[in-house]
């Protein structure tokens, strides 16, 4: 049972820690043309999507105003900053962002206003300053081959894997934004040449993941401020990506279901079936086997999302979907096995992908193909 | 002689930068990545339609460049042509990324390793930019519309009235940011205490692509991949450095080139030929949105199975070459070159690469600045 006020003596609590930020969220709002009532809305809407009661609408709004008591340490490793670009620039300024931005950043490699030997100094402070209070974001996998050698950071060359266990062993919370950090992402496809892993692989504390190439910023901006109400982490599934984001199929909530349901599909890009929006099943979407809310909560403020551009769901918050989806263009069902790197991508798709639901999709789109087409 | 080592960051990634210097000014200067992804490699053996989702993540700033580079060399491989409408749509949305890609870049990464400033200005643009791009490929960063043959996504005539829309509303309001006659108080203001005719280079310009209005003035088969001393690899064009970039594809234009007599290829140059090409593009861009045909085809089907193909097209930094091969429909080879690694090459000492050239003889305290100027990517390197 949630209790509304354990939350708020939480709040109060936090309310008395001095403050990080040079500006109170009420200022940063209105300096950008915010009122009051758009921040309210944006913490209901919140609320929901963070699967809480109504009721708590009012609380998430405090949440997000103390935010700036929370001390927040990007980390960058083996990535192209994408996850970044997403959150931080190209969806700015919506409410969303602004509290993201608030959210006291000490160390953030593309965004903070020093640079070089500062930045180094920076962080090293934040550290020492923040012991066991700061909640560590990692974005990119880690690179281990040859003691991560493939990727070092800063004036002492420090490997990536050095610096990922130094700064995960005093952090509070520890988040994965991406795919690449949650799960390895591209750098671990076959046959990862740098030895890239998920950063759960190396530390030895729990990592709520967030995965997503890019992911939406609503589920990083969900997940911390769940971590101010509750003071804990989310409720997660068995690849530690929190439910109110990761709890449904791509699939469930498609505006392209009802094709799918009716057996109607495009067989080819470009012709009348894709016109008509049909499901895109046969041309590789992997919608049925991804758990994300993209369907639901879009890209660039709800403006679109792949599935509606005409190209199926790459099933980018998987783990190894760069292996296990491949290829991207031709359903799972149909997979031949062939490549290569066959027995892994097997494995693989025996553990995590195949599910019961897996196979009942694919019987489906089986016995699909054999009814006529409409006229 | 003294050596400082420095770390340059805030370039998607960082670069070390070692300057030798000699009476405070620099002699000459060394740059090294240490970051190595290998993107080749995961490509290899895989269905090449699987390059048009993997290639976009090479990079999150302009990872819209590699999937249309990609796309045209499996295209160039395969002997795909494809339709005008599909052209249009693909021009639009590489177009629009080159334009954010601008503004933030001045607004976030260069203009704060001056002064400050309030970069909501240039937020709003890349926002309101993002929009559209997401309206015809879904999503941005990382989207996979644009395939080989085509494009998957069907836009309807009110969409094309949107994109249209947007475009000229934001055209209008970027003359706030640099105007169409070349004012603009913001690169003024960069400039009030910094000298306008630091960063000179080599003046030696190179334009491979032929999308959007640029003309090519060299021929890719001459560029040849060599290794250095860190973890990237540098790029030479018939034997020499070259620079690309918006100063080299824009000299055509009289404004640019008046500039271009004044300073030549100084930071100012550099940064207005950057921020004035945004006017270029949007005005070719309203051009050709009026051209499109949308009873046109999406998608042609490829027949072939097996070719060679490479696709170069002007990305926001410059030229960007894909180079692929095609062997019973799987991925043989892959190989990339980014603008990134044409401007910041590691040459030798009578052998310069134009970022090196444009350092020597200037003080230290303003190589973060010329260094920046390139529009440096540091993600693209590591692919």
């Amino acid at each position: 049972m949630l209790d509304i006020n354990k939350v708020k003596e939480r709040i109060e609590s936090l309310k008395k820690l001095p403050s990080l930020g040079r500006k109170s969220v009420k200022e940063i709002l209105e300096e950008n043309g915010f009122s009051r009532r758009d921040f309210l809305k944006w913490s209901g809407a919140l609320a929901v999507s963070l699967g809480l009661p109504a009721t708590f609408a009012p609380v998430v709004a405090d949440a997000a105003e103390v935010s700036n008591r929370l001390p927040v340490v990007w980390l960058h490793l083996a990535e192209c900053t994408g996850c970044s670009e997403s959150l931080l620039r190209t969806d700015t300024p919506t409410i969303d962002d602004l509290i993201f931005n608030y959210i006291s950043l000490e160390y953030h490699d593309t965004i903070m206003a020093a640079a070089g030997w500062q930045a180094e100094e920076n962080f090293e402070e934040a550290l020492k300053k923040f012991k066991g209070r700061y909640v560590l974001c990692v974005e990119g996998g880690v690179p281990t081959k040859d003691g991560g050698d493939f990727l070092t950071i800063g004036p002492d060359a420090e490997t990536g894997l050095s610096k990922l266990k130094r700064t995960a062993k005093d952090a509070a919370a520890i988040i994965a934004v991406g795919t690449c950090s949650s799960f390895g992402g591209i750098q671990a496809a076959y046959p990862n040449p740098t030895g890239a892993k998920g950063i759960h692989k190396v530390l030895n504390k729990q990592v709520i993941n967030v995965p997503g190439c890019p992911p939406s910023a609503k589920n990083i901006v969900g997940t911390i401020v769940y971590v101010i109400l509750f003071g804990q982490l989310p409720a997660v599934d068995n690849f530690n990506r929190p439910k109110f984001a990761y709890g449904m199929r791509i699939h469930d909530l498609c505006e392209r279901r009802g094709h799918f349901d009716a057996g109607e599909f495009v067989e080819e890009f470009g012709s009348q079936e894709a016109m008509d929006g049909f499901c895109l099943y046969k041309k590789g979407c992997k919608g049925p086997y991804t758990f994300n809310n993209c369907s639901r909560e879009r890209f660039n403020q709800h403006t679109s999302w792949p599935v509606q551009a005409g190209h199926g769901c790459i099933g980018c918050s998987e783990p190894d979907f760069w292996d296990s989806m491949a290829p991207y263009e031709e359903p799972l069902a149909n997979h031949k096995f062939e490549s290569i790197n066959a027995d892994a991508t097997a494995d693989k798709i025996g553990i995590t992908i195949l599910t019961l639901a897996g196979v009942a999709v694919a019987a489906h789109v089986a016995i699909s193909a054999i009814k006529p087409p409409k006229e | 002689m003294k050596i400082t080592k420095k770390i340059v960051t805030k370039i998607e990634g960082e670069a070390t930068l070692k300057l030798y210097k000699k009476d405070f000014l620099i002699e000459f200067a060394e740059i090294e990545f240490w970051q190595y992804r290998g993107m080749e490699e995961y490509l290899k053996n895989r269905a090449y339609m699987d390059a048009c989702v993997i290639n976009p993540r090479i990079c999150g700033i302009c990872g819209h460049s590699h999937l249309i580079a990609t796309s045209k060399a499996i295209e160039n491989a395969l002997d795909i042509k494809i339709g005008n409408k599909a052209k249009i749509l693909r021009e639009i949305t590489l177009g629009l990324e080159i334009i954010q890609n601008h503004i933030k870049w001045f607004y976030l990464t260069l203009y704060p390793s001056v002064k400050e400033i309030n970069y909501f200005k240039a937020l709003e643009f890349s926002k309101e930019i993002s929009k559209i791009i997401a309206l015809i490929a879904g999503q941005f960063p990382h989207n996979s519309y644009a395939i080989p043959g085509g494009v998957t996504c069907d836009l309807t005539n009110l969409e094309i009235i949107k994109v249209k829309n947007s475009l000229s509303k934001m055209f209008d309001r970027y003359q706030e940011i640099m105007s169409v006659d070349g004012k603009s108080l913001d690169l003024e203001e960069l400039f009030s205490d910094i000298p306008k005719s630091i960063g000179k280079s080599l003046n030696r310009f190179l334009i491979l692509g032929n999308n959007l209005y640029f003309k090519s003035n060299g021929n890719a088969e001459f560029v040849k991949e060599e290794d250095s001393i860190s973890l990237n690899k540098n790029v030479l064009y018939k034997d020499k450095f070259y620079e690309v970039g918006p100063l080299a594809r824009n000299l055509e234009n009289d404004l640019i080139k008046k500039v271009y007599e004044k300073y030549q290829d100084s930071i100012y140059t550099r940064i207005f030929a950057r921020l004035y090409e945004v006017n270029l593009i949007f005005e070719y861009l309203l051009k050709i949105v009026d051209e499109m045909d949308i009873n046109e085809k999406n998608y042609i089907k490829p027949i072939k199975k097996n070719g060679k193909g490479i696709g170069v097209i002007e990305a926001p930094r410059g030229s960007l070459i894909h180079k692929i091969e095609i062997e019973d429909e799987k991925i043989k080879s892959y190989n990339i070159i980014v603008p990134t690694q044409f401007n910041l090459s590691n040459g030798t000492k009578d052998k310069l690469s134009p970022a090196q050239a444009s350092l020597i003889g200037e003080y230290e305290q303003q190589s973060d600045l010329i260094f920046k100027c390139f529009d440096i990517c540091a993600v693209c390197v590591s692919h």
